[in-house]
C-alpha cells in the first residue's frame, strides 16, 4: 500500500515536472472531416494536438457498427499528411465506422474523440470540370452560356450517384456573386447581364445526400457592349440615314426652284405703271422719272369708265320738244344762246345745227329717208320728223325714225342736232314731256358702257335721246298735244344713281335733288323694262305703273300700235324693234370718225 | 498513514476521472437518429439495397444488349435456348411466380435474395475473366461487368446485414453459397461467347428478381396490407 502510493505520487510529480519542463504526452488529435468522392472510398483528416515537444505519432483505428473488431487504417498516405484512405473493399455502405485516432509519443498517448460516419452521408464530390463560359447570339438574342463536365471521379453514368449543379457569376467589381442552380444539366444560359464587362464563373456540384463540392476555377466571360450588342439596329439605322440623305438631296435637286422661292423669296419690284426696270438698273434715276412722267400721265382710257355715269342733258330746249313747228323755230333761236363752255355742253354745236336743220326740215321731210339709210344718222330723221311736227307724222317716217332710237352712240350729225332743238334734257324731264302712253325706252341704252371716251359723246346720245323721244312722241299724233314739254328747264347734269336689277337705270338730276314731283313720279312712272328679246330682234318692254298701255313703237310693217290701245295692262309688255333693218354689219365707220358700235350689242 | 492512503485515493481516484473524461462520448455525428447504438436504420439500409438492386439491374441490361450487339449474330440469338434451364441452377427452391412471392415471408424473401446474390458473384468473376480474353471486347463492356460483380458483393453484405437486423442472429444460418457447375469455361471461342451470353442474359433476369424482391421488403417494413409485386 504504502508502494502503491508512492507510485502514484511518483508519477503525479514525474508528470508535474515533465509538464514544466515542456514535455508532456501528445495533445489529443481531432478527426476533422472523413470524405468519401465517390460513395465508394473515402478519407478521414484529423487535426494533430500538442506533440509535447516529443516525436509523436498517429493511428487510426476504426471498428464497424456492432463489431468490436478493431481495424487500423491501411492507407496514411494516399490521402496526404494526417489522413487515413479507405479504399473499395474497405467500404461498405451497410455500416457505419465508428473511428479514433490515436496519438503516441514517449510521455504518453492521446486519443482523439471517436466518430461516427455512414458513409452514403459523407459524400462529397470533386469539383466539376472544363468549366467554360461562352458568348452566344441567337436571334439577335445575346446571352452566356456556361458549360461544365461532371467530376471525373463521380460515377452518374449509371446512377450511383446524382449530382445536382450549381454556378455563380459576378463582375470582377462585384462583391456578391449571383448564384443560378442548374439542377441535373451541365449548362446554364445566363442572360441579365451587363453590356461589355468581364464577368466571373464558378460551379459546383452536390449528390442527393452529402456535401457541396468545392467552386471550380474561375472561368472569365466578356460581354460585348452596346454596338456590337446591337449591331443589326446600327446598320439599319445607317442604312436608313443614307436613304434619307439621298432623298433630301434628289428632292432639292428636282425641285431646287421651289425650294429657292420658299427659303429666298423674291423682292417685289416696284408697282408703278410705266416704272421701268431697266431704267432703274441703269442706274438713271431721271430717266426712270421721265419715264414714268411720259408714260402714265394724264391717265388712260381705263378711268374712263367713271365718266360714264355723268350725263349732262339740257333743259333749255325742253321747249323745242314741243311738236310744233313755230316753237321749234323759236325754240331753235334760243338755243343759240346756249354757249358754254362747259363740259357736257359739247352738243351746242349740236343745238346749233339743230337750229339749222330746224329749218330745214321743213323744207324737206325727204330727208329722213335720207338719213335713214345710215344707222348712225336715224337721228336725222327725227330731227326731220320733228321739224314736222306739227304736221301729223306720218306712219312712214315714223317707221323710218323708228329705226333711229336705238341708235344711241352713232355720230351725231351737227347739223341734224343743229335743226333740231337743243336736246338737253334730264332724262327724266324727257320722259316726263312724253305722255304717259309714251315709252321711255331709251333708258335700256345707258346701261351700255361703252361710251365713247369723249366727253362730248354723252352729249350726243341725249341728242339723240331727245330725238328719238320726239321721234316717239310723233307716233301718235293724236298724242302730240299731250306732248307739250313741261316748262322749260335749265340744264342740269343727270346722274346715274343706280340700275334697277330689271335693267332700268334710275337717274337723278345731280344739281336740283329736289328736281320736281315730276321727275320722282316720273321716275316711278315712266321707267320701263326690258321684259325680253323676241327673235325678231323685237324688245319687249313692260311698263310697270302705267295703268295705260304705252304707245307700241313698232317698226317695219309688223306694227303693232294698236295693240296697248285696245289691252290697258300696265304688264302689257310692248315690243319695240331692237335694231334697224340695216344689216348688222358691225361696225361702221361713219365720216366724222365716229364709230357706231349699237350694232355691236347683243339683241336682248 | 490513514491520511496518506485517503490522500493517495483521492488523487488517483482524481487522475482516473480526468482520464476517463478524455474518453469521448459515442458520436454518431453524420447519422440521423437512430438511438445509442448509431447503427444505420432498417429503413435506410433497404434503401440503399433496392438502389443497389436497381442499378444493376440496369447495367446488367445494358451490358447484355451491348454485348448482343457486338458478338452475336441475328441468326444465332435464340432466348429460348439460354432462358430456359441454364438460368435455375439452383438446389434451393427459389419462389418463382407472383403468387409464391407474395405469400413467402419476409425471411424467405431475405433468404432468396441472399442465395440468389451469392449463386452469381462468382460467374460474374469468371464472366469477366472470360471478357477480358477476348481480342475487340469494348472497355466499357468489361468496366461494367467488374462494376457488376463490386456491386454485388455489396449488395451482398447489405443483405447480410439486414438479415442480422430483421430477422436476427439465426438467419444467417443458411447453406453456403453454391457454385453452379453448369457454367464451364470453355476454350471454344463460339462456345465461350455463347456462355457469356447466357451469362449476360440470365444475370439479367437475376437481378431484375433482386430488384423486385427487394422492393417487396422494403414496402413491407412500412406497410403490409398494400403490398403487391407489380
Amino acid at each position: 500500500m504504502g508502494n502503491s502510493g508512492l507510485v502514484f505520487i511518483l508519477t503525479f510529480i514525474i508528470t508535474l515536472m515533465s509538464r514544466a519542463a515542456g514535455l508532456s504526452p501528445p495533445g489529443r488529435p481531432r478527426l476533422t472531416s472523413c470524405r468519401s468522392p465517390e460513395k465508394e472510398t473515402f478519407t478521414c483528416w484529423w487535426e494533430p494536438g500538442d506533440d509535447g515537444g516529443l516525436p509523436t505519432t498517429y493511428a487510426l483505428y476504426y471498428h464497424l457498427e456492432n463489431s468490436e473488431t478493431v481495424y487500423e487504417c491501411s492507407d496514411y498516405k494516399t490521402a496526404g499528411e494526417n489522413s487515413c484512405y479507405f479504399n473499395k473493399k474497405n467500404t461498405s455502405l451497410w455500416v457505419n465506422y465508428n473511428i479514433t485516432v490515436v496519438a503516441t509519443n514517449a510521455l504518453g498517448k492521446n486519443i482523439s474523440e471517436p466518430v461516427e460516419k455512414d458513409v452514403a452521408y459523407i459524400v462529397q464530390p470533386d469539383t466539376p470540370e472544363n468549366v467554360s463560359a461562352v458568348v452566344v447570339r441567337e436571334d439577335q438574342i445575346i446571352f452566356v452560356r456556361v458549360t461544365w463536365e461532371k467530376p471525373r471521379t463521380a460515377d452518374t453514368r449509371s446512377g450511383w450517384i446524382t449530382l445536382d449543379y450549381q454556378l455563380r457569376i459576378k463582375t470582377e467589381k462585384d462583391e456578391e456573386w449571383e448564384e443560378y442552380f442548374a439542377g441535373m444539366q451541365k449548362y446554364y444560359n445566363i442572360f441579365s447581364l451587363h453590356p461589355g464587362k468581364k464577368y466571373m464563373v464558378q460551379v459546383r456540384c452536390k449528390p442527393d445526400h452529402g456535401f457541396w463540392s468545392e467552386w471550380t476555377h474561375t472561368a472569365y466571360v466578356k460581354t460585348p457592349g452596346y454596338l456590337a450588342r446591337e449591331r443589326s439596329l446600327w446598320i439599319m439605322l445607317t442604312i436608313f440615314f443614307v436613304f434619307g440623305v439621298l432623298i433630301l438631296t434628289w428632292t432639292l435637286r428636282v425641285k431646287q426652284k421651289s425650294v429657292k422661292l420658299c427659303l429666298l423669296p423674291p423682292v417685289p419690284g416696284p408697282k408703278i405703271k410705266g416704272f421701268d426696270k431697266q431704267l432703274l438698273k441703269n442706274g438713271k434715276s431721271e430717266d426712270v422719272l421721265n419715264a414714268l412722267v411720259i408714260q402714265s400721265f394724264p391717265p388712260n382710257t381705263d378711268y374712263d369708265d367713271l365718266l360714264v355715269e355723268y350725263l349732262e342733258v339740257y333743259d333749255n330746249y325742253e321747249q323745242e320738244l314741243v311738236l310744233d313747228g313755230k316753237d321749234l323755230s323759236e325754240d331753235c333761236l334760243k338755243s343759240k344762246s346756249c354757249l358754254d363752255s362747259d363740259s357736257g355742253r359739247g352738243s351746242c354745236d349740236s343745238r346749233t345745227l339743230l337750229l339749222d336743220k330746224c329749218t330745214e326740215g321743213r323744207d324737206s321731210s325727204s330727208n329722213s329717208q335720207h338719213y335713214s339709210q345710215h344707222g348712225e344718222t336715224s337721228w336725222a330723221s327725227t330731227e326731220s320728223s320733228e321739224c314736222q311736227v306739227p304736221e301729223p307724222g306720218s306712219p312712214e317716217s315714223v317707221d323710218g325714225h323708228a329705226k333711229t332710237w336705238p341708235v344711241v352712240f352713232s355720230s351725231p350729225q351737227p347739223h341734224h342736232c343743229q335743226a333740231y332743238k337743243p336736246a338737253y334734257h334730264s332724262v327724266p324731264e324727257i320722259l316726263n314731256l312724253s305722255s304717259p302712253r309714251m315709252t321711255p325706252i331709251s333708258y335700256h341704252r345707258l346701261q351700255h358702257r361703252d361710251v365713247p371716251s369723249q366727253e362730248a359723246h354723252f352729249s350726243k346720245p341725249t341728242c339723240r335721246h331727245s330725238q328719238s323721244y320726239h321721234q316717239f312722241s310723233l307716233d301718235s299724233p293724236e298724242h302730240t298735244a299731250e306732248n307739250i314739254v313741261s316748262p322749260s328747264r335749265s340744264m342740269e347734269y343727270v346722274e346715274v344713281q343706280r340700275v334697277n336689277p330689271e335693267n332700268v337705270l334710275v337717274l337723278r338730276p345731280l344739281s336740283d335733288p329736289e328736281g320736281g314731283r315730276n321727275h320722282t313720279e316720273l321716275a316711278g312712272e315712266d321707267y320701263t323694262k326690258v321684259k325680253e328679246v323676241t327673235s325678231n330682234n323685237m324688245l319687249l318692254l313692260q311698263t310697270e305703273t302705267s295703268p295705260q298701255c304705252s304707245d307700241n313703237y313698232s317698226r317695219g310693217l309688223d306694227s303693232q300700235a294698236d295693240r296697248c290701245s285696245t289691252q290697258q295692262q300696265p304688264s302689257k309688255p310692248s315690243v319695240h324693234p331692237l335694231f334697224s333693218p340695216m344689216p348688222q354689219e358691225g361696225m361702221k365707220l361713219m365720216g366724222n370718225g365716229y364709230v357706231d358700235s349699237t350694232l355691236l350689242m347683243p339683241s336682248y | 498513514m490513514k491520511h496518506t492512503t485517503v490522500l493517495q485515493v483521492c488523487v488517483g481516484f482524481v487522475l482516473c476521472s480526468l482520464q476517463a473524461m478524455i474518453v469521448p462520448a459515442l458520436d454518431c455525428s453524420g447519422q440521423g437518429l437512430e438511438g445509442a447504438s448509431c447503427t444505420i436504420s432498417v429503413e435506410k439500409l433497404l434503401d440503399r439495397a433496392v438502389q443497389h438492386a436497381e442499378l444493376i439491374y440496369r447495367i446488367s441490361a445494358e451490358s447484355k444488349m451491348m454485348f448482343e450487339e457486338m458478338f452475336i449474330p441475328l441468326s444465332v440469338m435464340n432466348p429460348h435456348v439460354y432462358g430456359g434451364t441454364m438460368c435455375a441452377p439452383r438446389t434451393v427452391a427459389v419462389p418463382a411466380s407472383k403468387s409464391e412471392i407474395q405469400q413467402i415471408s419476409d425471411k424467405w424473401l431475405l433468404r432468396s435474395v441472399l442465395i440468389l446474390i451469392q449463386s452469381w458473384i462468382d460467374p460474374l468473376a469468371d464472366l469477366q475473366v472470360s471478357l477480358e480474353n477476348y481480342d475487340n471486347a469494348p472497355s466499357v463492356l468489361l468496366n461494367r461487368t467488374k462494376w457488376l460483380h463490386t456491386k454485388l458483393m455489396s449488395l451482398e453484405q447489405g443483405v447480410l446485414i439486414l438479415i442480422k437486423q430483421i430477422l436476427g442472429e439465426g438467419g444467417l444460418l443458411l447453406d453456403g453459397p453454391e457454385k453452379t457447375a453448369d457454367l464451364l469455361v470453355s476454350p471454344d471461342i463460339f462456345e465461350s461467347v455463347r456462355t457469356d451470353y447466357s451469362v449476360l442474359c440470365c444475370f439479367r433476369k437475376v437481378a431484375h428478381k433482386i430488384e423486385i424482391f427487394l422492393k417487396l421488403l422494403k414496402c413491407r417494413q412500412t406497410d403490409k396490407q398494400n403490398c403487391s409485386v407489380f
